[in-house]
C-alpha cells in the first residue's frame, strides 16, 4: 500500500508505517511509556526527513496521551492542579523549543541537534531503565520484598510560592512542577517525544508525588504540550505531515490500547529489559553516525 | 517494422495534439516532430513516481542525425552544500557553499555518451551538464575551490536518484525515429519540467526543440500541501483536532469492548 506524503515529499509503504507504529505502541503500552522516543528515530531511519519526523510525531503523541488519560481520569488518578502547573511550564518550554528548532533548521544544524538530544537522553534513560529493571528482576529472584521508603520533604518542597495539592496530599512550592514542565516542553519540541520519560521520574523523585497519580497527571500535561508543539511546528517550520500523522495515529493509538490491556496481566520487568536494550541500541546507532568517519563528507540542504 | 510503428505513434501524437501545439511544433522545427507520453503528471495519494517517454521522428531523407540527446530537467532551486568536519569527536556540517540555478532533477538520454561526440565546451553551453548549470554564490572556504563542492552536489543528487546522467541509451532507428524513456522518482519535486531534444550530426548541433511538462499535486495531496503553506495555523489546529478526535474515539472503542 504505497502512500505519498505531501509534506515529506516521498512515497512510503503505508501499511508498514501503521504496523511499525502499532508494534511500538503495543510494546510501549505494555510497559507504560509513550514510545515517541523509539518511533521518531524509526521514522528517521526509514528516510523521513528528521524535521518532519519530529514535528509529525507530536500529533501522534497528542492522540495517544488523550486516549491514555481517559482511563486514569475515570479512576480520579489525575492531579489537575499539578498538571496545570506542569502545563504552564510546558507552554514556555515548547515555545522556546520550537524557536530553537526553527533557528537550527535555518542554520542547517537541526539534524545534528536532534541526534545529540537523542544520543544524550536515550543513552541516559536506557542505562537507567536497564539498571532498574535488572535490579527488580534480581529482587524478585531472591524473593526479597521491595523496601518502601517513607516520603520525605525534599529541597523542592522548601522553595517559595507554596500551594496545597489535595489530590497528591502535598503542600509544596509551585516552582518545581513548572520547571519540570519547561524541560518536558523543550524535549517535546526538539525530539518529538512526550517527555514522560523525564517527567515521570522527576514527579516521583523530586516532587515525591504518590505513584498512582503520576502517570495520569503527566499524560494530562503532555496532551496540551504536544498539541501546542503540533500547532507551533505547523505554523513556524511547516513540517507537520497530516498523512503521516494519520498513519502514525492509527497504528500508535490502537497498539498502545491493546498493549496496555495485555500489559496489565503481565509482569513487565522482562519487557523493560528488552525495551531498555532497544533504547540503548538506538542511542548507540545514532552516536555511531555522529562519530564514525563518514563515507561522504559533503551534505546537501535546500 | 518497429521504426514504422514508432513513426506512426509519433505522427498520431502530433496530429491528435491540440492545433496550437501542433502549429508551434511545426514552426519551431519543420522536419522534427516530437511527442511526450504525458504532458501532465499528477501527484496523487498513491504516487510512486512516473515514467515518461519522449518519441520523436526526423523526416528529412538522407540527412538523418547521427546522434540524439534528450534532457529532462526539473525546476531550478538553490542548494547549500556543506562539508563535514570533525569537531570535538563529532562529524559536524560546516563550511556552507551556496549554489543557485541548480536543476532539482536532471536526466539525460543519448544515443551514446555525450563525451564521445561533443567537446566539453559544447556540453556545458548546451546545458547537458547539471553541475555546470549550478551558479556559485559567494565564497568557498579558503582551503578549497568550488570544484569539489560542485562534484559533491552532482554526486549527492545522483545518490538521491535525482540526477540520472546515463539514462538507458536512446533508441535511434535508421529512418530517424527515436524514443527515450525516463523514470521520475517520487522524491523529485513538483513543477514545470523542461524536455529538450537535441539532434547532432558529426558533433554539430543541427536542431534543438524545447518542450515542457508539468508535475503537479492534485486532489487531497494538493489540498493538504496548500493548507500547510497558506494557512499554517489552521493546518496545525486541524492536525491537533484529528489527533484529539482519534485519541478520544480509541479510548471509547476500547473501553466498551
Amino acid at each position: 500500500m504505497s502512500i505519498y506524503l505531501p509534506i515529506a515529499e516521498m512515497s512510503v509503504n503505508g501499511l508498514l508505517i501503521i504496523l511499525i507504529s502499532g508494534a511500538i505502541g503495543f510494546f510501549s503500552g505494555m510497559v507504560g511509556v509513550g514510545g515517541g522516543f523509539i518511533m521518531t528515530p524509526a521514522l528517521i531511519f526509514m528516510g523521513v526527513p528528521p524535521p518532519v519526523a519530529v514535528a509529525t510525531q507530536a500529533s501522534q503523541i497528542t492522540a495517544s496521551s488523550l486516549s491514555g488519560v481517559i482511563a486514569h481520569a475515570r479512576r480520579r488518578a489525575v492531579d489537575l492542579r499539578m498538571g496545570l502547573l506542569i502545563t504552564i511550564g510546558g507552554v514556555a518550554g515548547s515555545t522556546f523549543g520550537v524557536w530553537v528548532f526553527a533557528w537550527m533548521k535555518a542554520l542547517g544544524q537541526l539534524d545534528l541537534l536532534i541526534s545529540l538530544f537523542y544520543v544524550l537522553f536515550l543513552g541516559v534513560i536506557g542505562a537507567l531503565m536497564l539498571w532498574e529493571s535488572v535490579a527488580a528482576l534480581r529482587r524478585r529472584a531472591s524473593g526479597a520484598a521491595a523496601t518502601r521508603r517513607r516520603r520525605k520533604r525534599g529541597w523542592a518542597h522548601r522553595l517559595p510560592m507554596r500551594l496545597r495539592f489535595p489530590q497528591s496530599g502535598l503542600y509544596m512550592s509551585a516552582l518545581p512542577p513548572i520547571g519540570i514542565g519547561v524541560v518536558t516542553g523543550v524535549l517535546a519540541a526538539i525530539m518529538g517525544v512526550g517527555g514522560g520519560f523525564i517527567a515521570v521520574p522527576a514527579m516521583i523523585y523530586i516532587l515525591r508525588m504518590p505513584t498512582n497519580v503520576v502517570i495520569g497527571t503527566s499524560l494530562f500535561s503532555i496532551i496540551i504540550i504536544a498539541a501546542l508543539v503540533t500547532v507551533l511546528q505547523a505554523a513556524q517550520t511547516r513540517t507537520v505531515d497530516l498523512v503521516l500523522a494519520a498513519l502514525l495515529i492509527v497504528g500508535g493509538v490502537i497498539g498502545a490500547q491493546l498493549g496496555a490491556r495485555v500489559g496489565a496481566r503481565l509482569k513487565a520487568e522482562e519487557l523493560r529489559v528488552i525495551l531498555a536494550g532497544v533504547v540503548l541500541a538506538t542511542a548507540l546507532r545514532l552516536l555511531w553516525d555522529l562519530v564514525a568517519r563518514p563515507t561522504e563528507i559533503f551534505v546537501l540542504a535546500s | 517494422m518497429r521504426a514504422a510503428l514508432l513513426l506512426l505513434a509519433a505522427l498520431a501524437a502530433v496530429l491528435l495534439a491540440p492545433p496550437a501545439a501542433h502549429a508551434q511544433a511545426l514552426r519551431r522545427a519543420p522536419d522534427l516532430a516530437t511527442s511526450i507520453s504525458d504532458e501532465a503528471v499528477s501527484v496523487t495519494s498513491d504516487y510512486r513516481g512516473a515514467r515518461l517517454t519522449v518519441f520523436g521522428v526526423h523526416w528529412r531523407r538522407g540527412r538523418a542525425p547521427s546522434d540524439v540527446v534528450v534532457v529532462l530537467r526539473g525546476p531550478s532551486e538553490t542548494q547549500v552544500v556543506r562539508r563535514k568536519r570533525r569537531i570535538a569527536g563529532l562529524w559536524i556540517n560546516t563550511d556552507p557553499v551556496r549554489f543557485r540555478g541548480v536543476p532539482s532533477f536532471f536526466a539525460l538520454a543519448s544515443t551514446r555518451p555525450v563525451g564521445e561526440f561533443l567537446d566539453g565546451r559544447t556540453v556545458t553551453d548546451l546545458g547537458l551538464d547539471p553541475g555546470a548549470l549550478a551558479r556559485l554564490e559567494g565564497e568557498t572556504p579558503a582551503d578549497t575551490d568550488s570544484t569539489s563542492y560542485r562534484r559533491a552536489l552532482v554526486r549527492l543528487k545522483q545518490a538521491e536518484g535525482l540526477y540520472v546522467l546515463r539514462a538507458q541509451p536512446l533508441l535511434l532507428e535508421e529512418d530517424g525515429a527515436f524514443k527515450a524513456t525516463f523514470t521520475i522518482p517520487a522524491n523529485a519535486p513538483v513543477g514545470v519540467y523542461g524536455v529538450d531534444v537535441f539532434l547532432f550530426r558529426g558533433g554539430r548541433l543541427v536542431q534543438r526543440k524545447p518542450d515542457e511538462i508539468v508535475i503537479s499535486r492534485i486532489g487531497i495531496e494538493k489540498t493538504i500541501y496548500n493548507a500547510a503553506q497558506r494557512d499554517p495555523l489552521l493546518y496545525g489546529l486541524a492536525a491537533v483536532a484529528l489527533a484529539l478526535a482519534s485519541g478520544y474515539a480509541a479510548a471509547f472503542a476500547f473501553q466498551r469492548r
